[in-house]
């Protein structure tokens, strides 16, 4: 401990700027990993999400790009004619998100309303901390039982009651708390699956026939973009597309698992590999870039080192004290990592984003956590390549040259 | 008298891009406790090489040598650095401080190496050698701040602070004036004459050579 | 024996650290350009593009870096220089023209690439007036080396 203090003070930080350039080398390299892990990760979680609905027999809605569609001409009565289609001829799992409602919280966030019929919701299989599932058995003119996410749950503990002018009904409505999801439990893009929405300010509202019925233009409209017809064939399929642009005028397509699966391969395993590549080759770059940086702190602390050396300290010490000095540098730069993305995680907070506000451990989640491992690896890996080259370049220069320089 | 180093080389070889140099061919060296020798010849004879392959800085050589009554190619590393602070004292050029230290630091720099000794006992032994050397004026200064002398005696108290069994001094007294150059030679002798310490000494003056016990002349390969 | 300082090997040494630099911005304009169908690319290339000039500014510290180690092991050169009859002046003078041409050849080459990619011709002028405080500040340590 007294070598490593006095070689900190009195030799590496005689040189700071190279302990500097040192420090914002791996900041880089630091930065670059976590984003690609965190990437990867976030989309590996999605797809695993994708997996519960992309089943054999299921098929997925996509609006065609190419549909030349205008939307003002869409009416409720289209509509309607393809949920009566779609209720008659088959079982769907119905979801759709993004509508935002002012209910009273301690947090004062808007709040999210997500709508899904009971097959999504089976399909999901959503995790509750508290009460019990969803029940789509229910008259909306009295209690329509909903779950809350985590962050509501203070204000409105399960069996307590909302009372909401309800904008996909244009009516008041009163929600009664059924249960409370886990906390950060989310929803993925189907699209883009490393892109999330959580579900911690937000209110999931069972949406059985009845509801999506009455509920005006916006939610059936918003609906039938995610819709996934469940255990069916493409013949099938083909006439609800039909129906579908004959009522509406627009064209929808619908994937089945191995059209998933393939366009999954086709753009995000694709995508992943690319950003696996940038990153490495990124990590390359300024792995080089430090070991040239170590290199000249070798040059110009040369004498310093050999002296020591000469007056005992040996080669294996040596290597224990880069190893420590390197091992500083990098927690300091995971300390940086750290701080950036809890800032980035309380900014939703501070921002009031319902949908990206998470809950977790000095503000990171899992996700960000395990980011933070690969990091931490990545430095292991970087260190020991960079400490064995400045050992090697100490050694070729014999103890009774090195104390002249 | 216990033989303290039996050195056995057959050569010692410097390879460059174009040449190769053979050096300190079949050369032998036995020494005792307490003995002085100087080591004196021309440039390239191999006197430098010699004290680093003595002071075991230099292990890249074909032969043999037992030191302290150990053969040292088994040596490990971390052996080989605990002799070098606490049984073999170097005394080099004046050059050879840190900059960036102050000479009490620079002299002080064995102890961090040390392992557990009552800091009392080092702070003793760092005031004795320091009186003795006369170099408590410039403890607090760097070494760019004192004149050669100084420097030179600075390096020396390094090389002695741990009161080693062999001082190997290369040149020490090279760039000094003759008051300079005495006090060292004087100091050295001491130190045999107080502790018995083994004194090798590589040196061009041949004065200073013969104080010695014995001179090894050495001679360049043809 | 030429005057300047640098020799081939600092010269190739500051031309990458430069070529690094001009390249990593001219990848940045490249990269926004981009018109990608990749969701995941395209957040993941955000977020560094977000922050292109701290990102750049961060690496131009490799220069900083040459910089410093140049001028501490040109210490006795310099000295010695002095000794034989130049001025600090003179090689002050020097050491900044020479770091100054090796960045007028790099932008110069960074200028080359931004013509064939139809790029913003003025996108690396930051960097050379960063590159060029560095230098004048580097320029005024070389008094330091001045006393052995």
């Amino acid at each position: 401990m007294k070598i490593f203090k006095f070689f900190i003070s009195k030799i590496f930080l005689r040189k700071a700027i190279l302990g500097i350039s040192m420090i914002l080398l791996l900041c880089m390299a630091n930065y670059i990993t976590f984003i690609a892990a965190r990437s990867i990760l976030s989309t590996f979680q999605g797809y695993q999400e994708t997996k519960c609905i992309n089943q054999e027999g299921n098929y997925i809605a996509n609006l065609d790009p190419d549909s030349d569609i205008d939307i003002d001409a869409i009416g409720e009565d289209g509509t309607q004619v393809v949920y009566d289609y779609l209720n008659k001829n088959f079982n769907y799992a119905f979801y759709t998100d993004g509508f935002m409602a002012s209910i009273p919280n301690i947090n004062d966030m808007e709040i999210s309303l997500s709508y899904m019929n009971e097959e999504y919701y089976k399909l999901n299989q959503f995790e509750l901390s508290q009460g019990t599932d969803l029940d789509f058995d229910y008259q909306f003119d009295k209690e329509i039982p909903v779950l809350l996410g985590k962050g509501l749950s203070k204000t409105y503990p399960v069996g307590s009651t909302i009372k909401i002018e309800e904008s996909v009904l244009d009516r008041p409505l009163t929600l009664k708390v059924q249960g409370i999801l886990k906390q950060n439990a989310y929803h993925s893009n189907y699209y883009a699956p490393n892109s999330k929405t959580y579900y911690n300010f937000s209110i999931l509202v069972p949406a059985n026939e009845k509801f999506i019925h009455h509920a005006n233009i916006d939610l059936q409209w918003n609906g039938l973009m995610d819709v996934t017809i469940l255990e069916t064939t493409k013949e099938k399929i083909a006439d609800l597309s039909d129906v579908i642009e004959d009522n509406l005028g627009a064209k929808f397509n619908f994937f089945s698992q191995k059209e998933n699966y393939d366009y999954f391969n086709e753009y995000y395993v694709h995508s992943l590999k690319i950003i696996a590549v940038i990153t490495l080759a990124l990590l390359v770059i300024i792995t080089c870039l430090a070991i040239w940086n170590v290199l000249v702190s070798v040059r110009l602390m040369l004498k310093d080192f050999t002296i020591n050396l000469l007056v005992g300290l040996s080669y294996s010490k040596l290597r224990k004290i880069f190893y420590s000095y390197f091992g500083i540098l990098s927690f300091i730069n995971l300390m940086v990592i750290f701080a950036f993305t809890a800032s980035n995680r309380y900014g939703c907070w501070l921002r009031k984003d319902a949908t990206f506000v998470t809950y977790g451990l000095f503000s990171l989640i899992g996700m960000d956590w395990l980011a933070l491992l690969v990091v931490a690896f990545s430095d292991v890996v970087i260190g020991i390549i960079i400490v064995e080259n400045m050992l090697r370049e100490i050694k070729k220069v014999p103890i009774s040259l090195g104390v002249l320089q | 008298m216990t033989k303290i180093i039996d050195l056995k080389i057959k050569e010692k070889i410097y390879k460059s891009k174009k040449s190769q140099l053979s050096i300190l061919n079949n050369f032998n060296l036995e020494v005792n406790t307490g003995e002085k020798i100087a080591i004196v010849g021309k440039s390239g004879a191999g006197k430098s090489s010699l004290l680093n392959i003595i002071g075991l800085l230099d292990r890249n050589y074909d032969g043999e040598y037992t030191l302290f009554g150990s053969q040292t190619d088994h040596l490990l590393t971390s052996e080989l650095a605990q002799w070098r602070n606490q049984r073999i004292g170097f005394v080099l050029q004046e050059s050879a401080l840190i900059d960036s230290l102050t000479i009490e630091d620079n002299i002080k720099l064995p102890f961090l190496y040390a392992g557990s000794e009552k800091e009392s006992l080092r702070q003793e032994a760092f005031e004795t050698v320091t009186n003795a050397i006369e170099i408590k004026h410039i403890l607090k200064k760097k070494p760019l701040e004192c004149s050669g002398g100084e420097k030179a005696r600075a390096v020396f108290a390094r090389g002695i602070i741990m009161n080693p069994q062999i001082i190997l001094a290369d040149e020490p007294t090279a760039s000094l004036d003759v008051e300079n150059r005495e006090r060292i030679v004087n100091l050295l002798f001491r130190m045999n004459k107080e502790f018995n310490t083994t004194i090798i000494t590589v040196t061009h003056d041949l004065e200073i050579a013969n104080c010695h016990d014995r001179v090894i002349h050495l001679e360049r390969s043809k | 024996m030429k005057r300047s300082l640098f020799r081939l090997t600092d010269v190739l040494e500051l031309c990458i650290a430069y070529i690094f630099c001009f390249f990593l911005n001219v990848l940045f304009d490249y990269v926004k350009t981009l018109d990608l169908d990749s969701y995941i690319l395209k957040t993941f290339l955000k977020d560094f593009i977000d922050y292109q000039p701290l990102v750049v500014l961060l690496f131009t510290f490799i220069v900083i870096v040459f910089h410093y180690q140049m001028l501490h092991r040109k210490n006795t050169e310099i000295f010695c220089r002095i000794l034989v009859g130049d001025t600090v002046f003179n090689i002050t003078i020097r050491y900044t023209l020479d770091c100054i041409t090796i960045l007028i050849f790099t932008y110069f080459l960074s200028v080359l690439a931004n013509v064939y990619l139809n790029f913003n011709l003025t996108s690396n002028i930051y960097l050379v007036l960063i590159f060029i405080a560095y230098i004048l500040i580097s320029a005024r340590q070389v008094r330091k080396h001045e006393n052995f």
